[in-house]
């Protein structure tokens, strides 16, 4: 066997491996695993080749299951078949690592628009593909309050607050932190809430619990452009101009949500 | 490369072992379920086995419990997603996000499968078995060589659990893996299971593999439990070390003399304190076969006579 018959053979097996259906079905199929593969008194080619089709899907499904547990409880096992199935066939797993399996679904998921709850289900897929970027982002050590102690006041003009590698901003339009927290939970049916905005930032702690907290409209607009790399007294300014309703609010709250969001490990750096 | 950048090997020689790498004695996988009681009660396993990918990421708990296990154990590395004989060459990003995680865990060597796990784009995360080709041993031997050179400590393939077999291939597995070694001067990890799992599947009798492989270049013995089928069986992980693997690892133990052991169990995770009977049994058999030449006769039951 060539090298280049080899990579042939491989790159076969690779497109057969990810079909959603019994391989012994297709004639063809058939056909060339008789050519490839040996058989056995138990198994015939195909058969051989049809036990790691199984695998493909029994191992691909249980990462997924085991990633997105809010959006397969709530849609159910048929849809979660079906979304499944349609994810893998779009956007085949390329990643050497199973960590990675979901990280389209969230804009997958944002396509099927025949799934029930349609942006219940974007909210939760987007919350839980976060979960998993925060269980192993980078860590960062705690903002050393000997250094904000130590700038100069001029030095806050140009300042750019650098925030936690493990925190993520996200605005949902249902409560999904808790209905996931339900669901993870029930033993039985759990009811749909009701529509409920709100903007969440979402982190690891320093013991390194992944947890969520919401945020009022203008910390969420500040937080953003910070995490932007916006300048902080920029970017103060350009919140008050773009909530203006809120900008009495923010100019009173700023000093406070930056001691609390020190005090959370959302601030890790000041750069001057 | 200078003599100084080799891997820790000693000489061709058949000695205990071609490389020089210590016996950690008997040691279990480090999996999520476990690490909380690993880390409060420091139970007496010899070293951990970690599978490399798993820890190769920025932060969060993955390293932080890696960097404590360290602290009290020593730890090896075992990756799943090489895909050595993949039409691809290894990927060098890969390969160095590995040694920069070798670096961390000092692992004395780090290991793979004998195998390919993508293609066209595709990564199927499973351990695709090779055509056993002379032109597939050349292939393997050429990247496992540079492979070896680039992480600078001994690098060891394992032989895989395999479901389907090829046309192409004109030599049993035992020669395929022998001459890769060989060729490529790397060591061996040796899964007994996996030994098990393929003779039954293939109707091949398994001591012939145990008693034709390479053994002073085997640095690690992997032990796990599996899925019979009837037809077939499935390496799951997900289950004791059955009777007749223990004896196969009896005689495995008597042909390499003593080689760090692991027990894996990936699915259907039992509690710490079962998985550590379990390793006390790997023990009791290693320290028996060790111990006493009568141990080492011990018959092996063919896999397809077994109950």
């Amino acid at each position: 066997m060539t090298e280049a018959e080899l990579r042939e053979l491989q790159h076969w097996m690779a497109n057969e491996l990810r079909r959603r259906h019994d391989l012994g079905k297709d004639p063809e199929t058939r056909a060339l695993a008789q050519r490839y593969f040996t058989g056995n008194d138990r198994l015939s080619p195909v058969e051989q080749l049809e036990i790691y089709r199984e695998q493909f899907w029994l191992r691909h499904t249980s990462s997924l299951v085991e990633d997105f547990p809010g959006l397969g409880g709530l849609i159910g096992q048929n849809a979660w078949q079906r979304l499944v199935e349609e994810y893998l066939a779009e956007h085949p797993p390329a990643s050497r690592s199973l960590r990675d399996l979901g990280d389209r679904l969230p804009e997958f998921v944002a396509r099927c628009t025949w799934l029930e709850q349609h942006e219940l289900c974007i909210d939760m897929a987007r919350l839980e593909w976060t979960y998993i970027e925060l269980f192993d982002a980078a860590d960062a050590p705690a903002l050393a309050p000997e250094k904000l102690a130590s700038l100069p006041e001029a030095a806050w003009q140009t300042a750019r607050i650098v925030l936690n590698p493990a925190l993520r901003l996200l605005r949902v339009r249902y409560p999904v932190t808790d209905l996931r927290r339900a669901l993870k939970a029930a033993h039985a049916p759990v009811p749909i809430p009701a529509p409920a905005s709100a903007e969440l930032v979402l982190y690891r702690s320093r013991d390194r619990v992944i947890g969520d907290e919401p945020v009022t409209p203008g910390a969420f607009a500040l937080l953003t452009l910070l995490g932007a790399g916006t300048p902080l007294v920029e970017a103060c300014e350009r919140v008050v101009h773009s909530l203006p309703a809120e900008a009495s609010y923010v100019e009173e709250n700023v000093g406070a949500w930056f001691q609390h969001w020190a005090e959370r490990g959302w601030v890790v750096d000041v750069e001057v | 490369m200078a003599s100084a950048d080799r891997p820790a090997r000693l000489s061709r020689s058949r000695g205990p072992l071609c490389f020089d790498v210590p016996d950690l004695g008997i040691g279990v996988g480090l999996r999520i379920p476990h690490y909380a009681e690993v880390l409060e009660t420091r139970p007496p396993v010899d070293f951990f086995e970690v599978i490399s990918e798993n820890f190769m990421v920025q932060g969060g708990k993955p390293l932080y419990h890696l960097d404590r296990v360290l602290e009290s154990y020593r730890v090896v590395q075992h990756g799943v997603s090489l895909s050595i004989g993949a039409p691809a060459p290894p990927d060098m990003e890969y390969l160095a996000r590995l040694k920069t995680l070798l670096r961390r865990v000092g692992s004395p060597w780090v290991s793979d499968h004998f195998c390919w796990c993508d293609a066209g784009g595709a990564h199927l995360h499973d351990l695709l078995p090779l055509p056993y080709t002379d032109s597939v041993v050349r292939l393997v031997a050429e990247r496992a060589r540079r492979i070896q050179d680039y992480l600078e400590v001994p690098f060891a393939l394992e032989n895989t659990s395999s479901y389907l077999t090829y046309t192409a291939s004109g030599m049993p597995e035992w020669e395929f893996i022998s001459e890769v070694a060989e060729r490529a001067d790397i060591a061996l990890l040796f899964d007994v299971n996996n030994v098990y799992v393929s003779a039954y599947n293939h109707g091949f009798d398994p001591v012939e593999f145990i008693r034709n492989v390479p053994h002073d270049r085997i640095v690690q013995i992997h032990l796990a439990g599996h899925t019979n089928l009837g037809k077939y069986i499935i390496d799951t992980h997900s289950a004791p070390v059955i009777d007749p693997v223990w004896e196969l690892y009896r005689q495995t133990i008597a042909l390499t003399g003593p080689v760090s052991t692991l027990i894996e169990w990936d699915d259907e995770i039992p509690s710490l304190s079962r998985l550590l009977e379990e390793a006390a049994r790997a023990r009791a058999a290693r320290d028996q076969v060790l111990s006493s030449p009568e141990g080492a006769a011990a018959g092996v039951p063919h896999p397809r006579s077994a109950p």
